[in-house]
């Protein structure tokens, strides 16, 4: 590793993290200043909280928020909690098991669309599902999957596209963990369920944070799914937000939804990391 | 090594077989939908109480490519990609050498400025964006969408690529320049051979985000820019034509798996080459 003078490094840096800035910065800055009625695309731009109050008092954005974290909570604890046994299954190298990694990583190349069509043909009314758990005798009429009023299709879609990226994560911890620490506490007469709650939880608890926190992220934001899959008559944060500007063409509003979405994100990765974060003092003596 | 006891055996067979079982309908099973769907006569709709389609045939494919938009929608596609992939490469190209090879201070504050487009909602940007070039007055849609698109690439370019800077063992760096080669000399002779499947995989990469990414695409480009994905989401919403949707997802994700095989591929060489070197 060598150094350089700081002029030289700004050279460097500049084309990418400037082009980055630059769109991110200015994304972020046309979302406060509209969400202050600054910078308005129709009528007279004034500073004032008349957005805000109106929309924290609309009910909609209320009902979008509560749908939107259920999904994302339930998408990234779904997602992490299906991650760890495949992880600790595949952490000894067997025969075709770079196989069954790659096939379980398939979904992460799968665009969202295309993820949320796939699931969509499976799980519709008349789906394969449906009608195979007719024909064995299971159910007498189909059950409402897709586009079900709680959510669990979005549900069911985002853990089948983050599960993948949830496994990516939890696997370099997991593998990371010696196997002589293992084989002590083997030795020592714990069972497979105290090596993981006292050993491999512990161990992999930030990489666990990492996944639920990006996980969330993520689904809180997302639009195709839940305009795919989720319930008719619920809207998406991210696609109240869409409606509000380009078909209501109210832009302040929508600013508002997208900065409660950035907020919404940022407390919940707070909460997670607090959460969190009293367990890995269990660590301690095996670092 | 660990030795196997008998039942050891049986449950690990027990294990793989109960895996394929669960995968199979986890993701063979939607895929194999998808082809069945996309395969459905134009002329023998398949409905309920049919278990299987009447006819197959490649009808549809044909319907698809010579009346919707299509091709259009390819065109725009892969005109759109192949943009982003290269000002994304020259862009993070330096960057990437600082990350890969320079210390400074305040590395860790930019690694994770260059990260902020991937946790950004790309509704967001989509949305906001398109405000910001409307005040700019601003109103080309197709290299709004290019610029976009870089921006969400550049983390992905970045990171591949400084991971490629960093695998050049210092020693060959070194050995070039003692033996007084010109820095033109050192790049062509000791960088270019270690960079090159970092940098055929992030253009590949970015060309791949490019062409699935849909948010920054459906706000900027409607009503005029229409890409894979926007049309898709066309037959998948309003207008649900389930067949039309099925062909087009094909064509979507087919050269996208092939891609990320390529990708994978190249990487694995990578590491290869950095696991050996002595940097």
């Amino acid at each position: 590793m060598k150094t350089l003078p700081s002029w030289k490094l700004c050279l460097l840096l500049l084309p990418s993290i400037g082009t980055i800035a630059l769109l991110m910065g200015s994304t972020l800055y046309m979302v406060v200043s509209q969400s202050f009625g600054l910078h308005n695309m129709m009528g007279d731009s004034q500073f004032s909280f008349e957005f805000w109050q109106d929309s924290l008092q609309d009910t909609k954005l209320h009902v979008a928020l509560v749908y939107s974290v259920k999904v994302a909570v339930f998408g990234a604890i779904g997602a992490t909690i299906m991650a760890y046994p495949l992880v600790l299954w595949l952490r000894k190298p067997f025969t075709g098991s770079t196989a069954i990694t790659g096939m379980l990583r398939a979904p992460m190349f799968i665009p969202g669309l295309v993820a949320a069509f796939l699931m969509v043909n499976v799980i519709s009314y008349h789906g394969i599902i449906n009608e195979s758990m007719i024909w064995l005798g299971i159910i007498d009429k189909p059950i409402r999957m897709q586009n079900d009023s709680f959510g669990w299709g979005v549900i069911v879609l985002q853990i089948w596209k983050q599960l993948p990226f949830a496994m990516i994560l939890l696997a370099g911890a997991v593998n990371s963990i010696r196997s002589d620490v293992l084989d002590a506490a083997s030795d020592l007469g714990a069972s497979s369920w105290q090596r993981f709650t006292k050993i491999i939880f512990p161990l992999t608890l930030p990489a666990l944070q990492v996944s639920l926190i990006l996980i969330f992220i993520g689904a809180l934001g997302d639009y195709s799914f839940y305009s795919i899959a989720g319930p008719k008559n619920a809207y998406s944060l991210a696609m109240l937000m869409h409606i509000t500007s380009t078909e209501f063409f109210e832009w302040n509003k929508s600013a508002v939804i997208a900065v409660v979405i950035m907020l919404t994100a940022i407390v919940a990765s707070l909460i997670i990391s607090l959460a969190t974060t009293p367990f890995m003092k269990k660590t301690g003596k095996l670092k | 090594m660990t030795a196997q006891t008998k039942n050891g055996g049986l449950i690990h067979k027990l294990s793989i077989g109960f895996f394929i079982i669960i995968n199979f309908f986890w993701i063979g099973v939607p895929f194999l939908m998808a082809l069945l769907w996309s395969l459905v006569d134009p002329k023998h709709p398949w409905s309920y109480p049919d278990m299987f389609p009447k006819v197959l045939s490649f009808g549809r494919w044909e319907q698809m490519w010579e009346t919707s938009g299509l091709v259009e929608a390819l065109t725009n596609s892969y005109t759109i990609a192949p943009l982003v992939a290269l000002f994304t490469v020259i862009l993070a190209l330096p960057t990437a050498y600082a990350f890969g090879r320079i210390e400074f201070r305040g590395k860790k504050l930019a690694e994770v400025v260059v990260l902020l487009p991937l946790i950004m909602p790309g509704m967001i940007i989509g949305v906001f964006f398109s405000s910001m070039l409307i005040s700019l007055e601003l109103s080309e849609p197709f290299w709004g969408i290019v610029i976009g698109h870089t921006v969400l690439a550049l983390p992905y370019a970045i990171r591949i690529l400084s991971a490629s800077f960093n695998s050049v063992p210092q020693d060959l760096i070194d050995a070039s320049k003692d033996l007084g080669g010109s820095s033109f000399t050192t790049f062509r002779h000791v960088f270019m051979p270690m960079l090159k499947p970092g940098l055929l995989a992030s253009l590949i990469f970015c060309l791949v985000i490019s062409i699935e990414e849909f948010n920054i695409a459906f706000v900027l480009g409607s009503p005029d820019i229409t890409t894979v994905p926007t049309i898709l989401y066309s037959y998948l919403g309003y207008s649900f034509i389930r067949p039309n949707a099925a062909v087009i997802s094909l064509i979507l994700v087919i050269p996208n798996v092939i891609l990320m095989l390529v990708i994978e591929r190249l990487l694995k060489g990578n590491y290869l080459a950095e696991s050996t070197g002595k940097a």
